[in-house]
């Protein structure tokens, strides 16, 4: 019998911990063992609460939240024992990487996620994701980035999207809605971080188009999923418009809570320029309801180059969702089995499994 | 011979191919292929192929394509010419497969099922070809070991598009328009683009001699299944006499000139005053055929002895064919200017002459024409022969010296400007001599990398030369070593000045007016069997022994006719359109007409 498979993981956080690139590892690192019969050390920078443990075959080391610790402690575990194949979660961590994977000559496998790869990272960085066996890249944006920085032969850059989970699904519409004590009102949404730093999300561009719905005759209501720094900037502005009342900001939801609450939503927007991919895209459409973004981004990924959802331009912001408000309306199981048969757990294990079988046939 | 294209969304998260995108870009390359056009949807409709015809070998229908294996599971879209098309039937059927058409096309598809990627090897001839194999559920490519026919890719990651030109690949609609900085600084240095790259980020060729396989799992890294230099570096030098030499020309150039003169249709030949193409009309007319060559003459030359036109009728009534002189005036070329830079797929500062010569055969009714391009790389035709040998012993070693060559060039600049500006290479004479490749720059190239900054963005300089990595790839056309210093510098012709330069520009020129162009000496088999002789060919050898080659040798006068540019007049033509005026230093007349070229060529903007 063969030898199984081999990775050692440095990751900034996966099993037990919050936020969506911890999810990603979690998918990602889960669907190689389980597909692909991968044995896998986990060692990540931030532990967690335990909440999602992992299955078998992995092992999550402790966390290592110093640097000096953490590098020490990447390296000598892939000094003590072998491993065919180092994943390196963060662009980040790929000098590290590659330095652990030099040890032993396993090949080095480098995950691109979003905005953080999309200029040229320092010289260390590039130089050692330059060496790596494959890079994996969330949307074609991102890809077409990274190209563009660095020397990596296009073939080497591979596109694993995002997935998402089953939780979301559509559901019972009118419960959401008057769980969300909404009657008659015409429901925008948006999820997304407000911070002060990263002002791409876009929550004030359709803050901005507000007035033009509500004086088209329409009973509109603007709910804002997120916390952060911009909150403040963005409630300002809603006032000095006169969009107030328009305008509810429900704070971070949990999880379990995001389903009903796309569900409760007529159109779910983001008219973000920064989404690494957009996985709030997805999560709309699965629960059924319609998604509308920009063409920037990883963003036309999510929304299926327009065939899931709706992609346009800033300027065309308000026309399109008044157009889209006035329209048809989709059919929340059609969309939902549409999404899942692209994006679903099903393509994104299939996926991983594939990509795996090419770490194996590059050996 | 024609055009081939492709969309394959080999990632399950990809939309379908888009129909229309697919006939756009098919369509743009109508010029390719004009007896007829076909588009083929694999069951799932995730791969669709596109071609279009120009009839040559069985022009009936039973060889119009994409071709479809006989259970389905195999369907190919295919431009070139498979010489030995014939042998390879002839072993297949007595293997026991039963062939529904007289095509070479099909030929591919049984040798693909039985060889898999392997089958490559067996090819004699121009090709690049896609396959779809249902059962693997992906895409092969290929292209030949020269690179004589084109492949341009564009994968997004999602979805893989290929076409034979980088412009039909941009009119479907769907392919970025980001430009490469490697193909623009590439395209300065030498005067044509440097594959892979293209003008566009997006758009890579795939490189000559190697496959491609793309399924669910992306792309994978075209991988090499032919090198000129391992061709020559694996060839045993033999000791062997003037005389066996050039009996060995004699026999392999005349074997593939038969080769090359396979077709339904008629053959015709390009017929300058050189030694190539006078001695592949002789080659050619002891196998019983061209009836007509193609003389190429310009106005501003007649009487003198720049023109082409007197030695090559003397040529034609030599081997007894019926010879076709067309000339062309300066107004004809500014007739034909929009055109040309329209035809032009990517820019090039030569071609014209190919275009006016593909446009007098088409005129005269070919569909078929062979072409002498080639013979100064494989017999040690041109001064870089002498000359990058010698630059590299005489200054390689004072070269090696870090920082010795740049020091020199600003010293240089600094205190004898005037010398500076009339001999921009001579300054970058240390700089480069210390590699085979950087003396070959030298030699060949148009700019060097310095005196790019003194008219493009800085930033797109530094970047260009950083992603081209030019240092990287001369070595790489240099692996294996080919073992002596004509096989060198036959390696580094062929890679760089052939391939990017005098085979695209053949193919485009020659595209545009529905001609096919032939190349009997850039032919993998023919360089296979001279790599033992080639180290011989030095000082003349090589070409003398062509000339010697038809058993009525060419005359006199033409096998010892010094070189005189065909191009001189299109150079006087292309500079008064460039207008240039400012300097008058030596190469000022190309390097002007590379730049309005490149004004004419980059397509910016965004996609729709």
């Amino acid at each position: 019998m063969t030898e199984p498979f081999r990775v050692l993981a440095l990751v900034t956080d996966a099993f037990g911990a919050p936020g969506g690139i911890a999810q990603y590892n979690r998918d990602f690192l889960t669907a190689l063992a389980e597909e692909a019969g991968f044995e896998i050390v986990v060692l990540p920078r931030r532990g967690g609460t335990g909440e999602t443990a992992p299955v078998g075959g992995i092992t999550q080391l402790p966390a290592r939240p110093g640097r000096t610790g953490y590098i020490a402690t990447a390296l000598r575990t892939a000094a003590t024992s072998r491993f065919d194949l180092v994943f390196c979660g963060h662009l980040y961590a790929a000098q590290l990487a590659r330095a652990a994977a030099r040890i032993r000559r396993s090949r080095l496998l480098v995950q691109l996620h979003g905005i953080e790869a999309w200029t040229e990272p320092r010289r260390n960085a590039r130089k050692a994701i330059e060496r790596a066996d494959l890079v994996l890249s969330v949307s074609r944006f991102t890809r077409a980035a990274a190209l563009g920085w660095s020397t990596l032969p296009p073939e080497r850059v591979a596109v694993v999207p995002n997935t998402v989970r089953e939780l979301f699904e559509p559901g019972d519409r009118q419960a959401a809605r008057a769980a969300m004590g909404f009657t008659d009102e015409i429901v925008l949404l948006s999820v997304g971080r407000l911070d002060s730093r990263e002002r791409y999300k876009g929550q004030d561009r359709i803050i901005d188009v507000l007035p033009a719905l509500i004086a088209g005759g329409r009973k509109v209501a603007y709910v804002v999923a997120g916390d952060g720094d911009d909150r403040e900037r963005l409630e300002s502005r809603a006032r000095e418009i006169g969009v107030e009342d328009a305008v509810q900001f429900v704070g971070e939801l949990r999880e379990t809570e995001l389903p009903s609450l796309y569900r409760a939503a007529d159109l779910f927007v983001l008219p973000s320029t920064g989404e690494g991919f957009g996985i709030v895209f997805l999560e709309a459409m699965a629960c059924g309801t319609p998604a509308m973004g920009l063409a920037a981004g990883g963003a036309p990924d999510a929304l299926g180059d327009g065939s899931l959802g709706t992609l346009v331009s800033a300027e065309q912001l308000g026309p399109a969702i008044a157009a889209l408000l006035d329209g048809q309306g989709v059919d929340p199981s059609a969309l939902s089995a549409a999404v899942a048969d692209r994006f679903g757990r099903v393509p994104f294990r299939r996926a991983v499994a594939r990509l795996a079988a090419r770490l194996v046939e590059v050996a | 011979m024609c055009g081939i294209n492709g969309i394959f969304a080999h990632n399950p998260a990809a939309n379908a191919p888009n129909g229309a995108e697919l006939l756009r870009t098919r369509d743009a390359m109508a010029a390719r292929g004009p007896d007829g056009t076909g588009a083929w949807w694999s069951d799932d409709g995730r791969c669709a192929l596109g071609h279009r015809r120009l009839a040559i070998i069985d022009t009936s229908p039973a060889g119009a394509q994409p071709m479809t294996s006989f259970d389905g599971s195999l369907t190919v879209t295919f431009n070139g010419e498979i010489y030995n098309h014939p042998e390879l039937r002839r072993v297949l059927e007595a293997d026991g497969v039963r062939f529904r058409s007289a095509s070479d096309t099909e030929v591919l598809l049984h040798l693909y099922r039985r060889e898999g990627a392997e089958m490559v090897r067996r090819l004699r001839g121009m090709f690049a070809l896609a396959i779809f194999d249902e059962a693997r559920g992906g895409v092969f490519l290929a292209r030949d070991p020269y690179g004589i026919k084109p492949l341009y890719i564009a994968d997004d990651g999602w979805t893989l598009r290929f076409a034979s030109q980088v412009k039909a690949l941009l009119a479907g609609g769907a392919v970025s328009l980001d430009p490469e900085p490697a193909g623009i600084v590439g395209f300065h240095l030498f005067g044509s683009v440097p594959e892979p790259f293209t003008l566009y980020r997006a758009i890579r060729a795939l490189p000559a001699g190697h496959t491609q396989w793309i399924d669910a799992a992306g792309s994978r890294e075209p991988r090499r299944f032919a090198s000129i230099a391992a061709t020559l570096a694996e060839a045993t030098s033999v000791t062997a006499s003037a005389a066996e030499v050039r009996a060995r020309v004699r026999a392999s150039v005349g074997a593939s000139v038969r080769a090359h003169l396979l077709a339904d249709v008629e053959v015709g030949v390009f017929l300058s005053a050189g030694i190539d193409s006078g001695a592949l009309l002789g080659l050619a007319r002891e196998a019983g055929q061209p009836r007509r060559a193609i003389t190429l003459t310009f106005d501003e030359f007649r009487g003198s002895a720049a023109d082409e036109a007197p030695p090559a009728v003397e040529i034609a009534r030599r081997y007894g064919a019926e010879h076709v002189v067309r000339s062309v005036g300066r107004a004809e070329f500014e007739r034909d200017l929009p055109a040309i830079t329209a035809a032009m797929d990517q820019p090039s500062i030569d071609g014209v002459n190919t275009w006016f010569v593909a446009k007098s055969a088409r005129e005269a009714g070919l569909k078929v024409a062979l072409s002498g391009v080639g013979g100064d790389e494989l017999l040690a035709g041109y001064p870089s022969f002498r000359d990058v040998p010698r630059w590299r012993r005489r200054f390689g070693p004072l070269a090696a010296v870090p920082g010795a060559g740049m020091l020199a060039r600003r010293v240089l600049a600094a205190v004898a400007p005037r010398l500076a500006r009339d001999n921009p290479k001579a300054l970058g004479m240390l700089e480069h001599s210390a590699s085979w490749g950087g003396a070959y720059l030298l030699r060949r190239g148009l700019f060097l990398p310095h005196e790019l900054f003194g008219f493009l963005d800085p930033e797109l300089v530094r970047d260009g030369v950083a992603r081209l990595e030019l240092a990287r790839r001369f070595r790489a056309s240099l692996r294996p070593d080919p073992g002596s210093d004509v096989g060198r510098v036959t390696a580094l012709e062929s890679t760089f000045y052939l391939r990017n330069q005098l085979l695209r520009d053949a193919d485009w020129a020659g595209m545009a007016h529905g001609l096919e162009i032939r190349t009997p000496l850039v032919d993998f088999t023919l360089l296979t069997e001279l790599a033992p002789v080639l180290p011989r060919f030095g000082g003349g050898a090589g070409k003398a022994a062509l000339a010697a080659a038809p058993s009525l040798p060419l005359p006199d006068a033409v096998a010892r006719r010094t070189k005189t540019g065909f191009e001189i007049p299109v150079r006087q033509w292309m500079r008064s359109t460039a207008e240039a005026g400012e300097s008058r230093s030596r190469g000022a007349g190309a390097r002007s007409w590379a730049r309005w070229v490149f004004g004419h060529s980059m397509i910016t903007g965004k996609v729709a």
